[in-house]
């Protein structure tokens, strides 16, 4: 059924490049979607980085806050009861707030904003330590009223005012910043989460469609098996009924040929016979004009002379000649079907002795017309009909013999090779070769090639192919004209009796 | 062959240029016996069996068969002839046909022809087989049909 193999190779092609195509863009979206991640997953890191920034710089702002406001409430109380201790909460906060100040100083360096209030405070810290610095000396010389009274003219409050101001606007500042930073992250989160989704749905899509063509390409699949198997059960079945056709159809052939070939012969006898008869006759007829010419010359005309001496004779000449090659024509058709009609008894076969035997027989005709036989040793063993190998082998051999090339002495060389359970036997030549043309005409009956110099009725050939036939094998030639000739015989190596057809 | 004469020749030949040939080369191998000539196996079987003056009824005779009949194939002649129960069981039996099949050689001797003879195309050798046939008809002992044998 090459059709149906035809139709299931297409989709097959199709099902294949459909399959790996999804596969590629399942990965393709895996890959897309583990990038998107990783993406996703360092602005997180970037994100929380800078949350924690956030959270520092706040927290920097809050202490700078404390140690301003615990400076301004030291040096406060330190000014209403100059206990040291004020003086030394004074120390300490003013002590801390530089470094303090410092970092935080580090930490917005990137931030043009909070530098700029930065600056700020830092401009405010400075005129508030004056006043702080020259207030505590007042207070320190034990004229803690003049410090008061210094307290109330002084710009300190206004300025601590402002530093809260500053710091209340840092702490926006930085609020905003992280809002901004907030808003980023989740739109980075929603792109992620439609990227997965997006992935997802097209990996279950390509699934899908995956699975459903695998399905639809089993099913086809197990649809073929079950008629393939359908097919292998009843094959054998199938085979033996061709086999039956075959054999009667051969049988038929056979015995048709042997009864044309049987009945042509009984008129053949009868133009022979006849033909005798008037040649006969003309003997007779002979010997008369012969005494006529003697004895009365005068009643012998010139056409009776002619008719009895030439026309007579040639006509029966040409009768004899044209009947005795139809008995060889005939003859030649008994023998095929003879042939075909022959028990065949397969037996171990020694290729190259076989041909030495060849050799053997038709020495003499080798040896005049300056032929070289050989066998290339070793020939496969085969086991088939010894009588009909002999006959083709014999057969191809002569006929090698028989057309050589003006001039060259003949090359013949026979061969076998062994090829999966067939042996091939090949019989080639150096010898005048066979016109392409000709390659399939020179198997079929009476048919020959070539220069008709030589004698044959054209039958030699036809004997091998019905030969081969028989042994269940085939017969070819390979040759250009002029450049020798190759036949090919192509047999089983074992010939089963059943492999015949009979 | 004693009373000469009384043995007639029956040919079973459905070619007449065959029967022309096969008479012509007997009487001129000098046989002159009467030969009575049929072209197809009906008629000569009821000839053979039947007729007043046929061999079953009347005397001796030699059979020349060809095996290609129109009607029938000469052995369903050969064998009636040599059936158990055939008044005509030792009439002679020469089978002159074109065959040469080894099968139906031993056929036709296993069914009890006495002579085999081929037919050959080469009309000389026809010739003279026929005339061997005429020399051997003409030494050879036929026996008398028995009566109600």
């Amino acid at each position: 059924m090459p059709g149906r193999l035809l139709a299931l190779s297409v989709p097959e092609n199709l099902f294949g490049r459909f399959l790996v195509a999804c596969m590629t863009l399942g990965f393709a979206a895996l890959i897309v979607t583990a990038g998107v991640a990783w993406w996703v997953s360092e602005r997180n890191e970037r994100y929380d980085a800078a949350v924690n920034h956030t959270y520092r710089v706040e927290n920097m702002i809050g202490d700078v806050h404390r140690f301003v406001e615990q400076a301004e409430t030291a040096r406060r109380g330190y000014m209403l009861n100059p206990d040291p201790s004020f003086r030394r909460s004074f120390a300490e906060a003013r002590s801390s707030l530089a470094p303090t100040l410092d970092t935080l100083a580090q930490l917005v360096g990137d931030n043009p904003v909070q530098q700029k209030a930065l600056t700020a405070i830092r401009a405010d810290l400075a005129q508030l330590t004056r006043q702080h610095d020259a207030g505590n000396a007042l207070v320190e010389r034990g004229d803690a009223a003049a410090a008061i009274a210094l307290f109330r003219i002084d710009t300190g409050v206004q300025v601590v005012r402002d530093l809260r101001r500053v710091f209340r606007g840092m702490l926006t500042e930085e609020r905003r910043l992280l809002a901004l930073r907030d808003a980023e992250q989740r739109s980075g989160q929603r792109t992620f989460y439609i990227v997965l989704i997006v992935a997802v749905a097209l990996l279950i899509l390509l699934a899908a469609a995956s699975a459903l063509t695998v399905r639809r390409y089993t099913r086809d699949l197990t649809r073929s098996r079950a008629t393939l198997q359908t097919l292998n059960d009843t094959l054998e079945h199938q085979v033996s009924i061709r086999t039956a056709d075959l054999s009667r159809a051969n049988e038929e052939i056979q015995r048709f040929a042997y009864i044309v070939s049987h009945d042509l012969r009984s008129p053949l006898v009868n133009v022979m016979g006849f033909t005798a008869e008037l040649s006969a006759a003309t003997d007779a007829m002979t010997g008369l004009l012969e005494r006529a010419e003697a004895t009365a010359p005068d009643i012998v005309s010139e056409d009776a002379r002619l008719a009895v001496r030439e026309d007579l004779p040639e006509a029966i000449g040409f009768i004899r000649a044209s009947t005795q090659k139809m008995d060889r024509l005939i003859n030649a058709i008994l023998k095929l079907s003879r042939e075909g009609r022959r028990t065949i008894t397969p037996e171990p076969l020694d290729i190259a002795s076989l041909v030495d035997g060849i050799g053997d027989t038709m020495h003499h005709r080798i040896v005049e017309r300056d032929v070289t036989l050989m066998v290339a040793r070793p020939v496969p063993d085969i086991v088939s009909d010894r009588l009909a190998i002999e006959q083709i082998l014999s057969n191809l051999i002569e006929n090698a013999v028989k057309y050589l090339r003006p001039g060259v002495p003949g090359r013949i060389t026979v061969s076998g090779e062994a090829v999966r359970g067939r042996v091939i036997l090949s019989v080639a030549d150096n010898g005048r070769g066979i016109d392409p043309r000709d390659h399939a005409r020179v198997f079929d009956l009476f048919r020959r090639s070539g220069t008709q110099d030589q004698p044959g009725e054209g039958i030699g050939l036809a004997h091998v192919r019905a030969l081969a036939y028989r042994l269940g094998g085939t017969i070819d030639v390979a040759s250009t004209l002029g450049d020798g000739a190759t036949f090919r015989l192509n047999l089983p190596e074992t010939l089963a009796l059943r492999d015949i057809a009979s | 062959m004693n009373d000469y004469k009384s043995v007639s020749i029956v040919m079973v030949e459905d070619d007449e240029g065959h029967a022309r040939l096969i008479e012509k080369n007997i009487r001129r191998a000098g046989i002159s016996n009467e030969i009575t000539h049929f072209l197809d196996g009906t008629s000569a079987l009821d000839y053979l069996f039947n007729a007043v003056e046929g061999p079953a009824k009347n005397g001796p005779a030699l059979v020349l068969l060809d095996l290609n009949l129109p009607d029938m194939s000469g052995t369903d002649i050969l064998v009636k002839i040599k059936a158990e129960d055939s008044p005509l069981k030792r009439t002679p039996v020469v089978v002159l046909t074109t065959t040469d099949d080894k099968i139906e050689i031993q056929r036709c001797y296993d069914l009890g022809c006495n002579v085999y003879i081929t037919k050959p195309v080469n009309y000389e050798s026809f010739a003279v087989a026929i005339r061997q046939l005429g020399l051997f008809l003409s030494v050879i002992q036929v026996p008398d049909i028995e009566e109600g044998g």
